[in-house]
């Protein structure tokens, strides 16, 4: 093992210095930095490319100042020294203060489309699965397709203009077309009905519930003028949340295990104490106060399912503490809700934005703030989301197939276990293997950021570092972003591999 | 019941915890009375001194021009107007020239100090290198003495004879200049607050710094000195001090003397600028915050305006970005911008050495196909450039387009031009930079022209063309300049032979481009760059193709923005007039 993991670095540094070279030697030839000076008029235009070749040492020849960058960006493995010299850019500010935060914007943006990828993914893979060939199926097979060949900068424009600009207008006057309500509600109706299954009775009770059901709550949100001033209130938040907790019951201990459902039921009702308890300490929060709060409620969650006992206590923690965590998660939207108003006054009443990571002079507490970030964030997590949640549905869904026809399933239904373990248990489990090997590249790949997305949308994460660097010339920055890409995709092949190895018997590192 | 302890203890910490993390309720927001305008740029702010040459950028600029008092403003025609609201500039002799900067009394920056000519001082020690004695080698290394002020801009001319002498209000300075110089008019003597870099210097006052500027000689490289520490630190503030990579903790670097001052900065998302409350001028902003929004992409610039996010947008000018603007509610402004590209024949070359061969090259050349692909559906109004020194903004341009016989290239004239070569086929190699789509299409246009009239064009283009430019590998090339618009100091950097932008070897206006810059008088200098338009014309030197458009896009919310202008401060030449609709 351990000689595993030495050679791997061994080999690593060695492929990381050759495509440093190549990286460096590619882009300095590309471009001339000195090329606008070079047609300026200034008077002093020698004094000016004087300067600048000194700063950036142009007078040596690439293969040569490379090593010069090497020796500087050296200095960074050097712990604690804070040494690290990866260069300036055109404009002399240091690369090592500008990447953090271009890596900040980064992280931002594409952890959440990631996470919704993965779990939006694995849901649909698996829903169309255990639904293989049915209208379900078929629909989303063809819809992620669809939007998988969708290029990013059409999905990011037709957003843009639709989700921002679009439904900003129809904020103005937000009322919603009786046809449209109808429309709306079929359709869920048909998408909850083929995923529910059964026979057409069936069928046909849960679609019509369901459309009815939405209908009479889109009518609601029309004629309340809801869009403008949300909440949800605690009759709402109780609703959810019992449904919340009956759901993962279902889930993850099934309904006959009444333990379990009772410690989730106690936690919403826990969790509705909460909502009329701590409004006032809501008022005066801050991000830490929430981060504190959210901690203290899975604790909360584990304690209730502890104290429920009964022969499989961590069935009853998991589903309590998990409900603790997503019925406190609508407590606090019901908050962020609360302050939607204030906030659509400081935007002049267009809400959605289509550029940029904030408003700019917006005061406010962490709530205004929150959906400030939630508003500039949406599209283009959205747009990020369409486009890669597919390959993560075929995936599952082609795991999740092979999975449940494999000789131990069998055994497992042969055992006479109900369907909800088989699925969750024994398929679920394995198929998740080779997921984890393809989160673990997306993963080292998610610092590389998303160029068009992030330019589209004013992001100025590491794909705008690196597009701008090369525009110009501007050899450091490029190279800044270049060890950090390059260093994040072996480590987390690297990773990939060994988890491979932790997770899979089967797979053994010599 | 240990049980129970432990839990209490938990929630008892967890509550301190919790408490130790709250804040103190909600702000109020404070509304404003004039209005907020947002307008977007392409570039980041990276310095509050935008006179360096590290931080000489557009964005540095516009909030330079706001946060900047000044003797003069720029208008779209690039007339120059005086500011008496700041002070007056007046020319009290000629031989040897010297002029006295009077300041209006009781400015004050917007901390609260005064405006004195211990500002002008620092801003003339700044600009005009007068202390300077260092020898820099050609890596641009200092080998001997000291060098202190790095500035944008050239100090040859300003650097003057002796210290400037002081009003003893403290409210005049007035310098000589070491020969006549023609820009003398547009030095404007304010810059950095000298209050503040005598206090980074170590310094008690303004007035100390002014003492030891005084006392300090003249530097000449031929002597070099040890470098003066509290100059020098000085120095070190002011070249490099107010370089930022987020808001400065440091509120003394937000000092201004213009209209506005900064009072919020987010690298790559935005700066805020609101009235500075010191300001008594002229200029005194209706809009109480201008928001700069930094939005690279053009298109992304269009979206945010029609989503209400930015006011007023600057995007680089291109036939779709045009069409994408018009389909929203914003009003377009049209226009063109001060740069131009042109072509240009070297006349070292052997075969431009025959003044008919230059001129039946120039025949051929279709600007006006040219004009229709590239700037025509952009402003359909574009007409080609017919002048080699003026812009058609400026009014000596008609005059001079009159008589400087562009009108012999009006035209593609290709029998005049077989006429003109006698049978002969001429190869000519053509550089461009193979990176500009529109410089290939003008290749391809003059190509396919003046193969018709028998020249052997040869495709010399690289993108490593800029560094190629003056090296002898061609015959002719396509490149852009920047016209200032304004200010004559430049003139002899592309028209005399040995100037730094004379990369065709032309001789032919040498004498009256280094004329120009002893002239004092306007009208004299106006004669002079005529004489040269036309010298140009007859020699053949080449031709100016086409202005580049430019495009402004405002919402309706905001009014005052009416005019493109083509100059360095953008949409923000007049933010003064701006107001904001239904606030």
């Amino acid at each position: 093992m351990v000689s595993f993991i030495l050679r791997r670095i061994f080999v690593s540094v060695l492929i990381l210095l050759a495509a440093s070279f190549i990286m460096y030697m590619l882009t300095a030839y590309s471009s001339d930095p000195l090329a606008d000076l070079r047609q300026s008029q200034s008077l002093n235009k020698e004094r000016l490319i004087q300067a600048l070749t000194l700063s950036l040492q142009l007078d040596v020849p690439p293969p040569l100042r490379w090593f010069l960058w090497l020796g500087g960006a050296a200095k960074c493995l050097i712990p604690f020294a804070n040494a690290c010299d990866l260069g300036s850019t055109i404009s002399n500010a240091q690369v090592t203060d500008i990447l953090p935060r271009a890596m900040q914007s980064t992280i931002q943006l594409v952890t959440g489309a990631l996470v919704l990828a993965i779990l939006l993914g694995l849901a649909l893979g698996i829903i169309t699965a255990l639904r293989q060939y049915s209208g379900l199926d078929n629909v989303i097979t063809f819809t992620s397709f669809f939007l998988f060949s969708l290029p990013s900068f059409l999905v990011a424009v037709l957003l843009k203009e639709f989700f921002a600009i679009g439904f900003n207008n129809f904020l103005e006057k937000p009322i919603i077309a009786i046809p449209l309500i109808i429309a709306i509600a079929v359709i869920l109706g048909l998408i909850v009905q083929s995923i529910i299954g059964g026979d057409g009775r069936r069928r046909l009770i849960v679609g019509g519930a369901t459309s009815v059901i939405s209908a009479i709550v889109l009518y609601f949100i029309s004629l309340s003028g809801w869009l403008l001033h949300p909440g949800l209130g605690p009759v709402a938040i109780l609703l959810l949340s019992v449904g919340v907790a009956v759901g993962l019951t279902a889930l993850i201990a099934g309904l006959r295990n009444r333990r379990a459902l009772i410690s989730g039921l106690i936690v919403v009702v826990l969790a509705l104490i909460a909502y009329f308890a701590l409004q006032g300490l809501f008022n005066i929060s801050s991000a830490a106060t929430l981060v504190i709060l959210a901690i203290v409620t899975v604790v909360v969650g584990l304690v209730v399912g502890f104290l429920m006992g009964g022969y499989d206590r961590s069935q009853s923690m998991k589903v309590a503490s998990i409900t603790a965590l997503l019925s406190g998660g609508l407590v606090l939207l019901d908050r962020f809700m609360q302050s939607w108003p204030t906030y659509f006054s400081e935007v002049n009443g267009r809400p959605i934005a289509t550029v940029g990571y904030q408003t700019p002079n917006l005061g406010g507490d962490v709530w205004v703030s929150g959906i400030d970030s939630f508003t500039h964030f949406l599209l283009p997590t959205v747009a990020l989301l369409l486009i890669s949640f597919a390959s993560y549905t075929r995936y599952a869904r082609a795991g999740m197939l092979e999975t449940m026809g494999q000789d131990y399933v069998r055994t497992a239904r042969a055992k006479g276990l109900p369907e909800r373990t088989v699925v969750i248990r024994h398929a679920f489990r394995n198929m998740l293997i080779p997921i984890t090997t393809l989160v673990a590249f997306d993963v080292g790949a998610l610092l590389g950021g998303a160029i068009i997305t992030e330019a589209i949308f004013g992001i100025p994460g590491m794909g705008q570092l690196f597009f701008a660097g090369l525009g110009r010339g501007d050899l450091n920055p490029v190279m800044g972003y270049f060890i950090v890409i390059a260093g994040m995709a072996i480590l987390f092949n690297f990773l990939a591999d060994l988890a491979y190895a932790a997770l899979d018997p089967r797979v053994r590192v010599h | 019941m240990r049980n129970a302890i432990a839990v209490v203890a938990i929630a008892g910490a967890t509550a301190v915890v919790l408490a130790g993390c709250t804040t103190s309720g909600t702000p109020t927001p404070t509304t404003a009375k004039g209005g907020t305008v947002t307008v977007a740029t392409v570039n980041d702010f990276t310095s509050f001194n935008y006179n360096t040459p590290d931080a000489n950028l557009d964005t540095n600029g516009f909030v330079s021009y706001m946060t900047t008092g000044g003797f003069f403003t720029v208008d779209p025609k690039f007339k120059v107007i005086y500011d008496d609201s700041f002070g007056k500039l007046e020319k009290t002799s000629d031989s040897p020239l010297t002029v006295k900067y009077t300041l209006k009394k009781g400015l004050k920056w917007s901390d609260g100090k005064p405006i004195t000519a211990d500002d002008m001082v620092l801003a003339w020690a700044t600009n005009t290198g007068f202390y300077d004695n260092g020898t820099v080698d050609d890596a641009g290394k200092v080998t001997t003495g000291a060098n202190y002020f790095s500035t944008a801009g050239s100090t040859v001319a300003l650097n003057g004879p002796s210290f400037p002498v002081i009003s003893s209000d403290n409210l005049s300075m007035t310098m000589k200049y070491s020969s006549p110089y023609v820009d003398y008019a547009i030095f404007s003597p304010i810059g950095q607050p000298a209050h503040v870099v005598a206090e980074k210097a170590g310094l008690k006052s303004a007035a100390e710094l002014t003492a030891l500027l005084k006392k300090l000689p003249k530097g000449d490289p031929a002597k070099p000195t040890p470098a003066d520490p509290t100059l020098a630190k000085a120095a070190a503030f002011v070249n490099t001090g107010y370089d930022v990579t987020a808001m400065p903790t440091d509120k003394s670097l937000l000092v201004s003397s213009g209209p506005m001052v900064v009072s919020d900065f987010v690298p790559t998302q935005s700066l805020t600028l609101v009235k500075n409350k010191f300001y008594t001028g002229a200029h005194e902003s209706k809009v109480d915050k201008i928001v700069l929004r930094n939005i690279p992409d053009a298109n992304a610039q269009i979206s945010a305006l029609s989503n209400g996010e930015v006011d007023v947008i600057n995007p680089q000018a291109s036939a779709d970005t045009l069409k994408a603007l018009k389909a929203t509610s914003a009003k377009v402004l049209v226009g063109a911008q001060a740069s131009y590209d042109h072509l240009d024949l070297t006349f070292n070359s052997p075969v431009f050495t025959d003044l008919k061969v230059r001129q039946a090259f120039l025949k051929t050349i279709p600007r006006q196909q040219i004009l229709d692909a590239i700037v025509t559906p952009v402003d359909p109004k574009a007409k080609i450039l017919d002048s080699q020194q003026f812009l058609p903004a400026v009014t000596a341009y008609a005059a001079s387009v009159k008589g400087n016989g562009s009108s012999d290239y009006a035209k593609v004239d290709i029998d005049g031009a077989k006429a003109l070569l006698a049978g002969a086929t001429p190869t000519i190699k053509l550089m461009y930079n193979t990176k500009n789509p529109n410089r290939i299409d003008e290749f391809q246009a003059i190509q396919a022209s003046a193969t018709k009239a028998g020249f052997k064009i040869v495709d010399a283009g690289s993108p490593d063309w800029s560094k190629k430019l003056g090296d002898g590998t061609y015959d002719a090339v396509l490149f852009g300049w920047i016209n200032p618009g304004y200010g004559y100091a430049g003139v002899p950097q592309i028209w005399s032979t040995s100037g730094g932008g004379n990369y065709n070897g032309y001789k032919g206006t040498d004498k009256l481009a280094l004329s120009t810059q002893s002239l004092l008088d306007p009208s004299k200098i106006t004669t002079i760059l005529q004489k040269m338009d036309k010298q140009a014309y007859t020699d053949a030197y080449g031709l100016p193709l086409f202005q580049a458009p430019g495009i402004t896009g405002v919402t309706s919310r905001v009014s005052g923005v009416d005019t493109y202008f083509a100059g360095q401060t953008g949409p923000f030449w007049n933010f003064w007039e701006w107001t904001v609709k239904g606030k």
